[in-house]
């Protein structure tokens, strides 16, 4: 008998074309929180629906409990007590906790209607469990993202799971309730008998809170089953990416005191931001720094005219402008947006990358009677895709096939070619692999080195720290606090953490 | 895979090319009239028609809306060109011109109404319909305009290349070809597609939205005026019930059209050659079933049931989309 809960011994995947896994092994031990990690593309997904019973393996064999077993489908994986929790909610917005909590199973009284007491009573034990205090009958859409990702493992409890994969667990949540979800993952662990798999791009996670990993690398076992103490940092980055990891930072000199390109001065907006000032200089990277919900993809949205500003002036070159639309921003004034949502904002998916990659220059390069053809556009957006390393089969190739990664390449591409002067920068690397990561970082920074200005907007600190020449933190829609970078991880942490709780 | 098939035959196009000439074979071998020179003349000015108001339809089908008052803004166009020759004495190429710009500005309102209150195109151009074929009506006091200049009635029963074909499928199919440059080759084609793809994103991008589905329902009305005038020409007069009662007639091969086609009922796609192809099998399917004497409420139950089946199709598609190319 061996002490694992679940054992999948070479497994190997093919699709057409790829071989997403080659011969990997994972081991998951009774009560203990697993990280499984690797690069986009590394076989971490496939790897995932083969133990929830969503792809079938070509090879290799699966057991738990020591049975071997073969899921045909993710319902008969869940009825044996493997649950997975995605990025993406899987709660019915319009439905109260306890409802979704009992979805599958919801208690009927004796004339077959629905018990809602019994909804109630049940739910309740789960968030007991949990030690949340949510009143089972809140509806879904009234709670925070945090409180919300913290029912859908009531749910996966609920299903009386033995196994928990979450993936991405943390990536909308605020430090806090990070700690919040990480202590409660610990006392699951500890008192439900429940083993967790655990993905994240975010390794200071990983050793936060998991006490073995195995990584991926191009479907193969980088390593498995290793203690988290016998690694650190930079062995775990070797292993997922290869190669070691560049440290990556801004060193610029920048002299504050210069005539500002962008100047917000005493802006008031619709949406409940309060007397902003701020000035952006001439190949700055400027960080807005702040937890989620502190309005700072609001107050660009505002900047860009997409909502009403009440008061206050925008000044470009010491002459006040007012912006209209982000046509008005890009037209006239050289300014544009790059997306934090990328599949919803940022890319038009059902299109191709050439149209994507091309739709802020059509304006500048159409001819006579608005003529444009795809080689006109090809011409002009090709450099910028190459310098990128987009990886993409063709130009037509539409966008929701790319990974991640490239889809986010395309989305800066598309702001590289329309040649502005001024970038708004929004959460560039979430969900993205070191890799593309440390390569968007350096674009970024020579981006502002040839003279780009940029409000770069980011909830990840490091990323912030080693981008960023002075970072303003913002709260609850105001400014709370102005630090010039000296790029010196601890001591701006703590100045920037201070500012927000003060 | 499949690399060795060519690319063209897994459009939705090729699939429809083949249906058309099943559809052919089998009218010409089971019915007498059907390859007769009359037949094929009186297809060609029913086929015109349809494919003008499936394109009308499509350009709003673009922006993941509707244009349900199309027959009614057509029939109202129309009207108003027979009002121009008949009552005004306005030359005719002045009042094509006029015509157009009416049609245009009648797409104009459904477009501003839908983009300043943000309600669904549906609900906008419903309203509209009533509102347009009630005017007209009121206005004409549903009289009808019957003695229109001979050079203009006399286009409508031109007829061409050995007398098979109407001039009338020669300006749609023209049409169709136009419309396909401005989609594939204007900068201004890419952004309507752009923008009824992914509103949010195209707006971020530096496209004013709101401008370019004015646009498509400006176009829609520009279309649907042209189709009425091509009516008029062919049946020499203008008369207010010439598309049904609030211009009803005209909505199902609208639909049926650029859905047979290849056009995403939730928008960002187009098929201008689609849309041309399903109308010639609409066309086709009315016609043949007529000839094999069916009645007219079986023609009309069949035509429901290839909208439910094209509907179905569309949904398939999404998921299949992945290959086929944004403009055809």
């Amino acid at each position: 008998m061996s002490d694992y809960i679940l054992e999948l011994n070479n497994i190997t995947k093919n699709f057409p074309g790829v071989k997403a896994l080659d011969n990997a092994n994972f081991r998951l031990k009774k009560k203990s929180i697993h990280a499984l990690l690797g690069e986009n593309g590394a076989g971490k997904s496939t790897l995932i629906k083969i133990i929830t019973g969503v792809y079938n393996q070509n090879e290799g064999k699966l057991f738990l409990n020591n049975q071997e077993k073969s899921f045909s489908s993710p319902n008969e994986a869940m009825n044996a007590g493997i649950s997975v929790v995605h990025q993406e909610r899987n709660l019915i917005r319009r439905f109260s906790v306890g409802e979704n909590l009992m979805l599958t199973n919801l208690p009927k009284n004796n004339i077959g209607l629905i018990d809602y007491n019994t909804v109630a009573k049940e739910s309740k034990k789960w968030l007991d469990i949990m030690e949340l205090d949510i009143d089972p009958n809140t509806i879904v859409s009234d709670l925070t993202v945090a409180k919300m990702q913290l029912c859908e493992i009531a749910k996966a409890l609920s299903l009386e799971s033995k196994i928990l994969l979450l993936d991405e667990p943390t990536s909308s949540l605020s430090p806090q309730d990070t700690k919040n979800l990480f202590v409660l993952l610990k006392r699951l662990v500890a008192e439900q008998d429940v083993s967790i798999v655990f993905v994240s791009h975010k390794l200071e996670e990983v050793f936060e809170i998991c006490d073995e990993v195995t990584v991926l690398r191009d479907g193969k076992n980088a390593c498995e089953s290793e203690q988290i103490t016998n690694l650190n940092r930079q062995k775990l980055v070797k292993l997922m990416i290869g190669r070691d990891e560049q440290i990556i930072k801004s060193k610029k000199n920048i002299d504050f005191t210069d005539e500002s390109l962008l100047d917000l001065q005493s802006i008031n907006t619709d949406l409940g931001h309060k007397n902003i000032n701020l000035n952006l200089k001439k190949g700055e990277i400027l960080g807005l720094y702040g937890l989620v919900g502190a309005g700072r993809t609001e107050l660009i949205k505002c900047v860009l005219g997409l909502d009403k500003i009440n008061s206050g002036q925008i000044l470009l070159n010491n002459k006040e402008i007012k912006i209209k639309s982000p046509k008005d921003a890009l037209e006239k004034y050289k300014i544009g947006y790059i997306s934090e949502d990328r599949k919803k904002e940022g890319l038009i998916l059902m299109h191709d990358v050439l149209s994507n990659a091309g739709i802020t220059v059509w304006s500048n390069l159409k001819k006579i009677l608005s003529f444009l053809n795809d080689s006109i556009v090809y011409n002009k957006v090709d450099p910028y895709v190459k310098q990128l390393e987009v990886k993409t089969p063709s130009y037509q190739q539409i966008v929701s096939n790319l990974s991640g990664g490239n889809q986010q390449k395309i989305s800066v591409a598309k702001w590289l070619a329309s040649g502005t002067d001024i970038l708004f920068i929004d959460e560039p690397t979430v969900g993205i692999d070191i890799k593309t990561k440390s390569y968007l970082h350096e674009l970024i920074i020579e981006l502002s080195l040839k003279g780009t200005s940029i409000i770069l907007i980011t909830s990840d600190m490091p990323e912030m720290i080693s981008l960023a020449d002075r970072i303003i933190t913002m709260k609850d829609f105001k400014v709370v606090g102005e630090t010039i970078n000296n790029h010196n991880y601890e001591e701006m942490s703590s100045s920037i953490m201070g500012n927000i709780h003060e | 895979m499949n690399n060795k098939i060519p690319n063209f035959v897994k459009t939705n196009q090729f699939g429809l090319l083949i249906l058309v000439i099943v559809f052919i074979c089998i009218f010409s071998f089971s019915t007498d009239g059907f390859t007769s020179r009359f037949n094929i003349y009186a297809l060609s000015r029913v086929v015109a028609l349809d494919i003008m108001i499936g394109l009308a339809m499509m350009v709003v089908i673009l922006t993941g809306g509707l244009n349900l008052s199309l027959g009614a803004l057509g029939v109202s166009a129309a009207m108003f060109g027979g009002w121009c020759m008949e009552t005004m004495g306005i030359p005719i190429s002045i009042t094509i011109i006029l015509v157009l710009a009416f049609g245009s500005f009648l797409g104009w309102i459904n477009g501003f109404v839908t983009v300043r209150t943000g309600v669904h195109s549906f609900i906008v151009t419903l309203a509209t319909m009533s509102i347009y074929f009630g005017f007209m009506t009121l206005l004409t006091e549903a009289e009808a305009f019957r003695k229109l200049p001979e050079a203009f009635t006399d286009f409508g029963s031109l007829k061409l290349f050995n007398k098979y074909v109407s001039p009338l499928l020669i300006i749609s199919v023209l049409t169709c070809f136009v419309l396909y440059y401005i989609f594939k080759y204007t900068d201004i084609g890419r952004k309507l597609i752009a923008a009824g793809a992914n509103p949010d994103a195209a707006e971020l991008s530096g496209i004013s939205v709101d401008r370019m589905f004015i646009y498509c329902h400006m176009l829609s009305g520009f279309l649907a005026a042209l189709a009425g005038i091509m009516l008029t020409a062919r049946i020499g007069a203008a008369i207010p019930s010439m598309a049904g009662h609030l211009g009803f007639d005209w909505l199902l091969p609208a639909f049926l059209a650029p859905v047979l086609g290849g056009t995403l009922l939730s928008g960002g796609k187009v098929t201008v050659f689609g849309t041309m192809l399903g109308a010639i099998l609409v066309t086709l399917i009315n016609n043949g079933l007529y000839l094999i004497d069916v009645g007219e409420f079986w023609v009309r139950f069949f035509l429901g049931i290839i909208l439910l089946g094209a509907v179905l199709l569309d949904r398939a598609r999404e998921y299949f989309t992945v290959k086929n190319s944004i403009v055809s």
